[in-house]
């Protein structure tokens, strides 16, 4: 290892909280995530540059030597590919029909009774939330609610199905690998599967979606019909929808659900498919967006106008940053300073990273964080197994549950309670939020601890 | 256009308008004429076989002859005493300007707009122009309307008068040169895709009447009715369009909506369509 200067990392740690502290203000500066990390990403290079710290990295390939610049290797591109894959393969997926017919389809079972409707809601939140990502998932089911719950003349009850909704996006965002970015980026690090991921994260995830429910219900008084009378109205109310209307071709509608399920499959089962296991989950994310994107061949560029480039910007000068950071001892120094958590054994330490890396969520992004976190832990070679990795994996995603700028679902969710002009301030989600993300860091702090690291 | 507005106007859109069959009740109806009790007698015997698709043998039919009333006030006044379910009539009556065919005449406009209670109005019984399959069925039945998704009343009206074994047309025509002017304006838009707009708006504008036609001829034929469900939805210029739609079809009864509740006059379309289609026999609701 290289020895930096003192001062010099004390530079890079300076720009590393300036830009985290700059994330966290996003809103107030009016400015892109990827503009943000790309400015700070444009300093950092010139500095490691000028510090003689970024170097061309060469990689032999085929036989033959590339010389790369600094930042091209320091990009996890499997993570990239498995964003922007995912990201065009459910945007094609929508156009099927296929998730609001669920949704519609689900609506009309609850023959508009509001705590069935609050709990296939919620079911379908997570359930959504963990196939596509929770800002999609949020968008599907916020937009929904907010059509169908006004429809059943319940107004009042609006502001309490939509906090539910978002609180359990990030539930739902702990499902899979591939449920949220901070899950892509620990498991890549940690090298846990799919499967594996799946396996140790559902239980929680089943408890916790039940939990929030009842308490969403009891919190917002969410009760059933009282009477006849209310059932048939609410019944017929519901019935009007039309689940068919937004299929234009039962062809593409069934095609869509045998791709969701083969594309479940697949990633399910990347690790031990021979030859796909090498190319990895990014590949099998870019070949299912490719076969969507055959039905639209002739108009495929206009999917690609709805990626969402502002994120894989940043994704990208986030590695580049990290990466830097690496190079300047930032991280080193970080590791020493978690050293001390590490130090308090298999039980206290997971749960104090658990709970920090919930705080440090709730007001800025949690995706540096687990950038910054895989960094360090991947240094310190502890096994997948290790209860640290879960603990970055809940604290991040569940952080974003205890502030509206916590997660970009909440925010999502925000901004579909401003458009149905319903007054929500910061203090009061933080204020309605608060209990029930206590309840599921206390759950997932438990899990983690008697279950998984036991 | 953002994922909330895409995903928003996807519900929305599959929120309609479910359609509610309520069976027409009939039991009073009164027919008023200029003419005196003999010819007054015969007009009766007329209607009564005109409407039989609505006459079970339990109506009382009641006639209203020119000797009974002198003036607009007394018509309306025999009616109100009379609380009929059904007013049949017919257009310029006790009015000579029949031969100038540019109104329905004083007594009737004032009828039509004072009253709750539907009117058919027939063709003038001395105008030559009725057409020749006028007044003799209701095989043909056609409603009309420019916003017929959710219009329950106005289906299960022309449902309930459409004879055994006949057709009952639901129409809706969307105006064209409405949709054309909006459509210039969007042009001019730098913000809006003209031709997105175009296709997107012309598409959704007459799949809402489609659906609700759906629905009803669904209901419908559930409740196992003898007539025929056909859907005629299209755009262009209304009179036009339902003129070629009469004749084309050989309708017996038009029925429409003419009450405006932000208005005293006739709603914005039916006064001239009540005006022009002056061949057959109008329901006006």
């Amino acid at each position: 290892m290289h020895h930096v200067p003192v001062p010099v990392t004390i530079i890079f740690a300076i720009l590393l909280a300036a830009l985290i502290l700059s994330l966290a203000l996003e809103e107030k500066l009016h400015a892109k995530k990827s503009v943000i990390v790309g400015f700070y990403g444009v300093i950092v290079l010139l500095l490691a540059s000028v510090f003689g710290l970024a170097h061309p990295e060469t990689v032999e390939i085929l036989g033959h030597p590339v010389r790369f610049p600094v930042y091209v290797p320091g990009v996890d591109w499997e993570v990239v590919a498995i964003i922007l894959g995912s990201a065009v393969f459910v945007d094609v997926m929508s156009k099927t029909g296929l998730f609001t017919w669920i949704a519609i389809k689900l609506t009309k079972m609850s023959r508009g009774d509001p705590v069935r409707l609050l709990i296939f809601y919620g079911l379908m939140t997570v359930v959504f939330s963990a196939v596509l990502n929770n800002v999609t998932a949020m968008i599907i089911i916020g937009t929904l609610t907010m059509v169908s719950v006004t429809k059943l003349k319940r107004s009042n009850q609006l502001l309490g199905f939509l906090l539910v909704e978002a609180l359990l996006t990030n539930v739902g965002g702990l499902l899979t690998l591939i449920s949220s970015v901070p899950n892509i980026i620990i498991g890549n690090a940690a090298g846990i599967s799919f499967a594996t991921f799946f396996i140790n994260a559902s239980p929680y995830v089943v408890v916790a979606t039940a939990a929030t429910i009842w308490l969403g219900a009891r919190l917002f008084k969410i009760r059933p019909l009282a009477n006849d009378a209310e059932k048939t109205e609410a019944a017929e109310l519901v019935a009007g929808f039309d689940e068919n209307d937004g299929i234009s071709s039962p062809g593409f509608f069934w095609f869509g659900v045998t791709m969701l399920f083969a594309f479940i499959i697949a990633m399910a089962s990347a690790s031990f498919l021979p030859y796909v296991r090498e190319l990895g989950l990014g590949y099998i994310a870019i070949s299912f967006a490719v076969v969507m994107l055959l039905r639209y061949k002739a108009t495929a560029d206009r999917f690609y106008e709805a990626v969402d480039w502002d994120l894989l910007g940043f994704f990208i000068g986030l590695f580049i940053i990290i990466n830097m950071m690496e190079l300047a001892a930032v991280l080193t120094a970080i590791g020493v300073g978690l050293a001390p958590v590490l130090a308090m054994g298999d039980k206290v330490g997971p749960a104090v990273l658990l709970f920090a890396s919930a705080t440090i969520s709730s007001v800025t992004d949690n995706i540096p964080l687990a950038a910054v976190l895989a960094k360090i832990l991947a240094g310190m070679d502890l096994p997948a197994s290790s209860p640290y990795w879960w603990s970055v994996i809940f604290g991040a995603n569940l952080g974003g549950n205890i502030t509206p700028i916590g997660s970009a679902s909440t925010l999502v969710a925000v901004a579909i309670i401003h458009k149905a002009k319903l007054p929500l301030s910061f203090g009061a989600f933080v204020k309605v939020a608060v209990p029930f993300a206590a309840m599921q860091l206390v759950l997932a702090i438990a899990y983690v601890l008697l279950i998984l690291g036991s | 256009m953002s994922k909330v507005d895409l995903f928003e106007s996807a519900f929305r859109s599959a929120d309609k308008p479910a359609f509610v069959r309520a069976p027409l009740t009939m039991a009073r109806i009164l027919v008023v004429t200029d003419l005196d009790t003999a010819a007054s007698g015969a007009l009766l015997g007329q209607v009564r076989g005109y409407l039989n698709a609505i006459d079970g043998g339990q109506i009382h039919w009641a006639v209203l002859d020119t000797n009974g009333y002198d003036n607009v006030k007394n018509l309306l006044e025999h009616v109100e005493a009379e609380k009929p379910d059904l007013i049949v009539t017919y257009r310029h009556l006790k009015s000579s300007a029949w031969k100038w065919p540019f109104s329905l005449g004083e007594y009737l406009d004032v009828l039509t707009q004072t009253t709750t209670i539907p009117v058919l109005v027939l063709p003038h019984p001395d105008a030559a122009h009725a057409l020749p399959h006028s007044v003799r069925n209701t095989d043909n039945v056609m409603a009309i309307t420019d916003h017929l998704s959710g219009d329950n009343a106005i289906v299960n009206v022309a449902a309930s008068f459409t004879a055994d074994g006949g057709t009952c047309w639901l129409s809706h025509v969307e105006s064209g040169q409405i949709y054309e002017r909006y459509m210039d304006v969007i042009s001019r838009i730098p913000e809006i895709d003209t031709q997105t707009a175009r296709e997107a708006i012309g598409e959704q504008l007459l799949k809402e009447p489609r659906d609700f036609i759906a629905r009803a001829r669904t209901a419908l034929e559930a409740e196992g009715h003898a007539i025929k469900v056909e859907a005629i939805v299209t755009m262009g210029r209304r009179i036009d369009e339902y003129r070629h739609l009469i004749e084309a079809h050989e309708i017996d009864l038009l029925i429409l909506h003419t009450k405006d509740d932000e208005q005293l006059a006739m709603h914005g379309t039916a006064y001239p369509l009540a005006v022009e289609m002056r061949q057959i026999p109008l329901l006006m609701l």
